[in-house]
């Protein structure tokens, strides 16, 4: 069993990954967003969506991996 | 600490695609170069350090620095490697500048060395990814380009920095790289060229990035007496700074700004007592198109946010007279990782002497930016010609 935690904030910065490494080749391309948590904390996780969304965009994450993965908040974009 | 250091001697291999050679050749082919450029004895080099980032992974050679002090025919002296990823031989500079500033040691032969080229991409990108912290960021596929794409869409948002902005930094380096002999780009190409080519880490495209590079470059350093007595060339070492950054992106206060190259500057600009505006030729860390734009930026050359429109109006009295990247840089002249450092030390050298293939008249002061990984390892270097 792995608990799942929900992490929400604002995206700071974002890629999209097109040219992997190795151990990541078979999930390319793949977004990165770099979100400015709301505690203030940063933290790098993927998009679920195949664009990254605006910088500013809120954004909600759950956390069961050592890389959360976001998404959009209902309503937005 | 009284001691003035003195640049005695520069020598390179051509930066580029060097299949044929082994990383032991590479560095023995540039430290020759150098003792020669230096004329000291090579009874008088103290010790030997090897600027290398992936020697090991890629070439599955380590011990490099006995290895290469014997090819030389050098025994009795301190032979090492040190690693600071793409800041590798500026760091070894940086601890023989002390030793000889401190009277340890009367000379030093610094060598930087890589070989790139001839892997896979994906066994390159995977290389590279070394100098990201695999125990946190590293896990999420972060690569270099990826982190140079997330601060080139923040410079964007915050400050405006527009695509043809970042591109022309990449077409003004490949234009002086073009007349660099020993450079591993050396075609001029448009700014279409660069905002059509592939994408790599949006907004990073192909042209964007620095390529993979065989190379080595060296240096002999020597303290003012041994250079006097044996008439090596007069370029002195004004400042040399050492210092971190953030290790992993998320520790970043702001990621357009980067720590590590601001305090080093600060503290470099402190030691030589002079300012950025008095710098006539420097050597910038561009391994992508944005990263000079913000190296630019946070070593005082021009105001943060300024450093895009600088690149294609530098003819405005507004901006500072200093030229960057008359190499090519590491967009146009090539990334050697483990060389960089050495290989900038040594197009400002040939500056200083006025001996360099895109001259800039009357240089006297000179200085280096060379980054490791996420910047999280930064030296600064000035130098300052005695003969002007």
């Amino acid at each position: 069993m792995t608990d799942t935690q929900t992490i929400s904030g604002k995206v700071y910065s974002h890629t999209v990954i097109r040219v992997p490494g190795k151990a990541h080749a078979a999930a390319a391309p793949f977004v990165l967003l770099l979100v400015e948590l709301d505690n203030g904390r940063r933290v790098l996780g993927y998009f679920s969506g195949p664009e990254p969304p605006p910088i500013d965009a809120v954004v909600v994450g759950k956390v069961d991996t050592s890389t959360p993965v976001f998404s959009l908040l209902q309503g937005q974009l | 600490m009284s001691e003035h250091v003195h640049v005695a001697g520069v020598g390179s291999t051509t930066f580029g695609a060097h299949p044929e050679r082994t990383l032991q050749s590479l560095a023995a082919e540039a430290a020759r170069a150098a003792l020669a450029d230096s004329k000291v004895a090579a009874s008088k080099i103290g010790c030997v350090f090897i600027g290398n980032f992936v020697g090991g992974i890629m070439t599955g050679q380590e011990l490099l620095g006995p290895i290469v002090a014997a090819d030389l025919g050098l025994s009795g002296v301190a032979a090492i490697k040190i690693e600071a990823a793409c800041a590798s031989s500026s760091a070894a500079v940086r601890i023989a500048h002390d030793l000889i500033r401190s009277g340890a040691e009367e000379a030093a032969l610094i060598i930087g060395v890589e070989r790139l080229t001839g892997a896979p991409r994906e066994a390159l990108t995977s290389a590279m990814t070394a100098a990201i912290d695999q125990g946190t960021e590293g896990l999420s596929g972060l690569t270099f380009p990826g982190f140079w794409g997330l601060v080139m869409s923040r410079h964007a948002h915050l400050y405006g920095t527009t695509r043809e902005q970042i591109a022309a930094v990449t077409v003004k380096n490949r234009k002086f790289g073009a007349k660099n002999p020993l450079a591993q780009l050396r075609k001029a190409i448009s700014l279409e060229d660069v905002i059509g080519s592939a994408l790599i880490a949006d907004p990073i495209r192909k042209f964007d990035c620095c390529p993979g590079t065989d190379g080595a470059a060296a240096i002999v350093l020597t303290n003012a007496a041994l250079a006097r007595r044996f008439g090596s060339p007069s370029v002195r070492i004004a400042a040399s700074i050492l210092t971190n950054g953030p290790a992993r992106i998320s520790d970043y206060r702001d990621i357009t700004t980067h720590d590590g190259t601001v305090e080093a500057a600060r503290r470099a600009y402190e030691m030589a007592g002079i300012g950025p505006h008095g710098i006539d030729v420097a050597e910038l860390h561009d391994c992508f198109s944005i990263a000079e734009i913000v190296d630019s930026e946070d070593l005082g050359f021009f105001a943060k946010g300024e450093g895009g429109s600088a690149v294609l109006n530098r003819s405005s009295a507004r901006y500072a007279r200093v030229v960057i990247n008359a190499s090519g840089g590491l967009l146009s002249k090539g990334h050697p990782t483990g060389a960089t450092g050495c290989g900038q030390i040594y197009e400002i050298a040939m500056q200083l002497r006025g001996r360099h293939p895109n001259q800039v008249p009357r240089a006297r002061w000179g200085l280096t930016h060379n980054g490791g990984g996420t910047a999280a390892a930064v030296t600064v270097h000035i130098l300052e010609s005695l003969s002007t």
